[in-house]
């Protein structure tokens, strides 16, 4: 190749380049919003994916019959009206009118009674189904949905107001392929697996968020989902303009907040709760007063301040802040105070001595911030005589591993953490019902009382569910830690403006605008 | 003559091992999912928030793990025969065509990289050779083993800074057509310092052998020396070479397409082992292990084209 036949590529490649460039630009007009996040939906049918990242898309597509404020009241969503009959089995639902689906169709109570039946078949295998409650059957009267269930679900309403939830129109299932068709504030255009999912802004919407202030079409027109693993070249979309907003690092978030150019946005109504819990069928932790030491030993502060660079919250309850019945401030009184004196006593009285400590495992999932807050914890129990040692594994693995450990009643101790999410306590139902989630399941009084706080309503209800709380923590089966944990932070340029997090971390673009 | 026959023989042989190859690996990656520890269906719903018995009895049964071990090989075989590789956990789409909507990707910034390897790799291992010894040689070796040893991942992320954030020339990450460069450039600056060693290596050995100095002693241009005779023989290496680095391209270059968000196979089979979705991982191995198996018998085809003692043998 001579000289100026190599000159030629070179200038052909650069031109390449630049062209590329200038249609990058041209392309982001003023109304477009790109989002780069670490991992993609795995589905958009709300009934075939139990995952934050896939319900943070369909949440943006689909309505919810209900919507809940920052109190956790709640406000009307699909259903202008909303009722439960004496007995706590039939809950009646008035579906608005005038509520358009993306693709024309009209949303009415038969639309929400075939959702409904859909989510609860069990062909349709969801991953969500128990959520929904013990339904027996549905039926339209006029403009009201009715829904029986074979005994009282108090979690119902506020289930309705969630991201897992969302309302399918019939059509987007009239086929064998699963069209995303909802009646919600962006309507899907196109969506290439694990690159680029394209949403539109639905020009009919009317919306009802009490989160969200704007009351119609959003502002942006066009919202485009980048998948971009790598974090470094996350950052780097958002310092070069390609993306609007991103799933930050933590590592980098503390720097972003520093910088005026861009906007960090940590959420405040997660749902998230970040636990510590035991292997309490294996001796020592099978003693209360043991379990409450370690407990005692945490300095969850430094957890937060630390390996979460102060963007999130020490938590005091089983149950997330925010949510229905959450008294931050009742659990405090029940739950195990930092004091590593006091903790130290108890391990020296049960004859744990620097010389032989007891030797436990704090088994963990890798998570950014987690693996920070294990180590701080790590040196917390080393202070009281607990030498711990710390084994890490991916998430899906953590949770199998621990299905197994949960069953052990003999072998090494340990301490292990995870996190849960939801708009309503009745979590503490997954969690600790037996068998339980990952067999964490207790005994046959805490079923009793989980059974209870599902058949009763109001202050009743709160009540019910701080018996269980306070039973939790007086017996140190667990140590709440941290709220929230988990995809729970985005960064914006700051031209970006009135973005939130809403519940469950859901993604609120409805106010967004883009300052020039 | 003999050539002649011998060749359909030689291919047909080929063609035979890498069938038998590729029904290896079915059988083995068929067995993949009662090899991991634990119990797959658990680990694979152990995130849902209601994973109900129900649920997982009937993942059990989509699996067909409720059927014996050889029974569940042999229906994973035999559905793959047919072109068959499953759906996929997550999603429930088929596994082979999403392999197939990303293999162009694939292959398209596998065959980008592998060209900028060779048009930078080979000159410069061509003019190591033939300046062997000097400073010329020292510097492309020393050019050759820094390439070596740097990660293509930290090259990568230098790439960004580079070229997306300080000069602005390029995006950051994407599947578009200018969004191959940078990682096309980053593959390819990886893998031509492989290839200049290789190919200084083999021109070396050629160069000293008694052919080329008869060829010189009778007086023949450098030029011809260097092109005609010596570069025949020394491309065997080279090819052995091309052929593995484009094997293992094809393979999905999971780092690079992390980094750059190239959405190839390399990329989906690292989604599929986050989310444990056997049945996709089970199908990129497939997809990967037949991609290496006709890649290496295409050499080996080559081989005889190029070196005719190779038809003898």
């Amino acid at each position: 190749m001579t000289k100026h036949h190599l000159r030629k590529v070179v200038s052909a490649l650069l031109a390449a380049a630049a062209f590329g460039t200038g249609l990058s630009l041209s392309v982001a007009a003023a109304t477009d919003l790109t989002v780069a996040r670490a991992v993609d939906a795995d589905s958009l049918d709300p009934d075939k994916t139990s995952t934050t990242q896939s319900l943070q898309m369909t949440n943006l597509i689909f309505d919810t019959m209900l919507t809940m404020d920052k109190d956790g009241s709640l406000h009307p969503g699909l259903a202008s009206e909303w009722s439960m009959s004496e007995d706590g089995k039939t809950y009646s639902f008035t579906i608005g009118d005038g509520l358009k689906c993306h693709d024309g169709s009209t949303f009415d109570a038969a639309a929400a009674k075939a959702r409904v039946d859909r989510a609860i078949d069990p062909a349709t295998i969801n991953p969500d189904r128990s959520l929904w409650g013990p339904i027996t059957g549905t039926s339209v009267e006029g403009k009201v949905l009715k829904v029986s269930l074979s005994e009282p679900y108090s979690p119902f309403f506020s289930f309705l107001t969630g991201i897992q939830a969302g309302f399918i129109c019939p059509s987007s299932f009239a086929t064998a392929d699963f069209r995303p068709i909802g009646t919600g504030p962006f309507k899907f255009v196109s969506w290439t697996r694990n690159d680029t999912l394209q949403l539109q802004a639905n020009a009919d919407y009317k919306n009802f968020n009490p989160l969200v202030e704007n009351p119609g079409k959003p502002h942006v027109d066009k919202l485009t989902f980048k998948v971009i693993p790598e974090a470094v070249a996350r950052m780097a979309s958002l310092r070069s303009g390609e993306a609007d907003l991103v799933e930050p690092s933590l590592e980098e978030t503390a720097e972003l907040k520093s910088d005026g150019a861009f906007k960090v946005y940590a959420a405040e109504l997660s749902g998230q709760q970040v636990l510590a819990a035991f292997s309490w069928k294996v001796k020592p932790f099978d003693n209360p007063e043991i379990r409450k030491a370690i407990g005692m030993a945490m300095n969850r502060d430094a957890y937060a301040n630390i390996a979460f660079e102060g963007l999130v919250h020490t938590s005091n309850c089983p149950v997330a802040p925010n949510l229905f019945s959450t008294d931050e401030e009742l659990c405090a009184t029940w739950g195990a105070k930092y004091d590593p004196d006091g903790a130290k006593a108890i391990l020296e009285k049960a004859g744990y001595t620097a010389d032989e400590p007891l030797k436990i495992k704090l088994v963990a999932h890798k998570l950014s911030g987690w693996d920070q807050m294990h180590q701080i914890m790590q040196q917390d129990l080393a202070a009281i005589n607990v030498q711990a040692e710390i084994e890490t594994r991916e998430v899906a693995s953590h949770f199998d591993h621990m299905t197994s450990e949960n069953k052990r009643t003999d072998g090494m101790p340990y301490v292990w953490t995870m996190g849960m999410s939801g708009v309503d306590p009745d979590y503490l139902n997954f969690l600790w019902k037996r068998p339980g989630f990952v067999n964490m399941g207790l005994n046959e009084q805490v079923d009793t009382m989980l059974d209870e706080q599902r058949r009763l309503s109001g202050d009743a209800r709160a009540a019910k569910i701080h018996d269980i709380e306070k039973y939790l923590m007086e017996n140190a089966y667990t140590v709440p830690l941290l709220s929230p944990g988990w995809n729970w932070l985005m960064a914006s340029s700051a031209k970006v403006e009135g973005f939130k997090l809403g519940f469950m971390v859901s993604l609120l673009f409805n106010d967004v605008t883009l300052k020039q | 003559m003999a050539g002649r026959v011998v060749m359909p023989f030689l291919i047909l042989k080929r063609v035979l091992v890498a069938c038998s190859t590729v029904i290896a690996v079915i059988v083995l990656s068929g067995m993949l999912i009662h090899v991991v520890p634990g119990d797959p269906v658990t680990a694979m719903m152990a995130q849902s928030v209601s994973a109900t018995p129900e649920a997982m009895a009937e993942m059990r049964a989509r699996l067909g793990l409720d059927l014996p071990v050889w029974q569940q090989v042999m229906l994973y075989l035999t559905k793959v025969l047919q072109g068959d590789l499953g759906t996929t956990i997550r999603g429930n789409e088929s596994v082979l065509m999403l392999l197939l909507q990303r293999l162009p990707n694939t292959f398209a910034l596998a065959v980008s990289g592998l060209a900028l390897a060779l048009a930078i790799g080979i000159p410069l291992g061509f003019m190591a050779a033939v300046n062997r010894g000097r400073i010329a040689d020292t510097a492309v070796m020393f050019i050759a083993v820094l390439g070596v040893s740097i990660p293509a991942f930290w090259l990568g992320l230098i790439m960004i800074q580079l070229f997306a954030l300080k000069l602005n020339w390029l995006p950051v990450a994407g599947s578009s057509w200018r969004n191959i460069l940078l990682p096309a450039l980053t593959l390819g600056l990886t893998y031509c310092a492989l290839v200049a060693r290789m190919t200084r290596s083999a021109l070396v050995d050629v160069l000293e052998e008694d052919y080329i100095r008869t060829a010189r002693a009778k007086g023949l241009r450098e030029h011809e020396v260097l092109f005609v005779h010596a570069l025949r023989p020394a491309l065997i290496s080279i090819v052995t070479v091309v052929g593995l680095v484009f094997a293992y391209l094809l393979g999905g270059q999971v780092i690079i397409e992390n980094v750059f968000s190239w959405n190839g196979i390399g990329r989906l089979a690292v989604q599929a082992m986050l989310e444990r979705d056997y049945p996709m991982i089970q199908g990129f191995i497939v997809v990967f292990a037949t991609s290496v198996v006709i890649v290496s018998m295409l050499i080996d085809i080559l081989y005889s084209f190029l070196d005719p003692r190779m038809r003898q043998k």
